[in-house]
């Protein structure tokens, strides 16, 4: 058995050594053998520094965790048939990475307003009490920084607020958009 | 790599209280005994699916009985019908399931399939 | 390691909440879709997140 641990363009370099690239039309499905571990902090960890490996090489739409297949057959299949909703899905994070963000005590509506200002797109999460805000944000590579800044200015222009921020993370919240 | 906070808040510990155990997180997910969850979903839903599938080939066979599809039409609903076992035998065997595993027993009401 | 537990664990919150809430979808998803005979439209995806909901709902 294999899984499918990400999505990238034909035109991306090799992956790194565990992985491999399956062309299916201009896209690449990339895969890794099946393995029989549980699924433990560390091992989370390790698949996605294996992800994170390959996208400093590309752009990347990371795969749910568990997606297996039988051969690489069923998974080129199952990737063509969602061809252009993954095409246009990799279109969309060119050059992206996604930032989150959880707030507690401050105004959400301003605050994820005054992130998604420097976000190319944010998707807002279902929020447990205390929490009033948790937010993913699709943030240009090189706008981390800029990203990271602003919520240290909105912090501390609320005071008595508390905004984790932690990123960069593949993005998996906008790999999957109907 | 792990070291992913870009901004920690002044109490950082007020985030942390979300378990962060797997086990906790599968289970709020899906509400059930996380050990067995991903087999007992899937055979659960491998059953209506096969129960579907008998369905829909019956359904089927009356259509071609009374007449008025196409050779090539009945064809290729032989052939679907044929990708959708072989397909159904990858689930099961990704799960674990046999066929017998997906013939639920509804006590009084007899068995499933 | 120069990143505190408290870190290390808002960190892996984040992590299982993307790993196995988000990324792309591909799961068995069943279709009979034969052309011009219209049959059933079957995407386990959609039975699989229903029946979770249905489970939830008969915990709360």
């Amino acid at each position: 058995m294999i899984e499918l641990v990400a999505i990238t363009h034909a035109a991306a370099p090799p992956p790194p050594a565990r992985l491999r690239a399956i062309p299916v039309g201009g896209l690449l499905a990339v895969v890794a053998p099946a393995t029989e571990e549980e699924a433990t902090a560390e091992s989370l960890w390790r698949r996605e520094e294996l992800v994170e490996e390959l996208m400093a090489d590309c752009d990347l739409l990371p795969v749910r965790y568990g997606t297996r297949f039988a051969d690489d057959e069923d998974a080129a299949q199952a990737v063509a048939a969602r061809h252009a909703t993954l095409a246009a899905a990799l279109d969309h994070v060119r050059g992206a990475v996604e930032v989150s963000v959880r707030v507690i005590g401050a105004e959400p509506r301003a605050t994820h307003a005054a992130l998604s200002e420097l976000a190319r797109d944010a998707v807002e999460r279902p929020v447990q009490p205390p929490q009033v805000l948790r937010g993913a944000y699709l943030v240009d590579r090189d706008m981390v920084d800029a990203f990271a800044a602003r919520v240290a200015q909105l912090q501390a222009a609320q005071p008595g607020s508390q905004i984790l921020c932690t990123g960069p993370w593949p993005p998996y919240s906008f790999s999957d958009r109907p | 790599m792990r070291d992913k906070v870009l901004h920690a808040p002044p109490d950082i510990d007020l985030f942390a209280t979300e378990q962060p155990r797997l086990e906790n997180a599968l289970s709020r997910r899906i509400g059930a005994d996380p050990e067995n969850v991903e087999r007992g979903l899937a055979q659960l839903v491998l059953t209506i699916v096969e129960l579907l599938r008998e369905l829909m080939e019956r359904q089927a066979l009356r259509r071609i009985d009374a007449g008025g599809l196409s050779d090539q039409q009945v064809e290729r609903l032989g052939t679907t019908f044929m990708e959708l076992d072989k397909r159904m035998e990858q689930l099961r065997a990704e799960f674990g399931l046999n066929p017998e595993d997906l013939n639920i027993d509804l006590g009084p009401l007899g068995r499933l399939l | 390691m120069s990143t505190s537990l408290a870190e290390q664990d808002v960190a892996l919150i984040d992590l299982v909440d993307r790993l196995l809430g988000g990324g792309v979808v591909i799961a068995g998803d069943i279709t009979l879709a034969v052309a011009d005979v219209d049959l059933v439209h079957v995407s386990l995806r959609a039975l699989i997140s229903s029946v979770a909901k249905l489970e939830e709902g008969g915990l709360e």
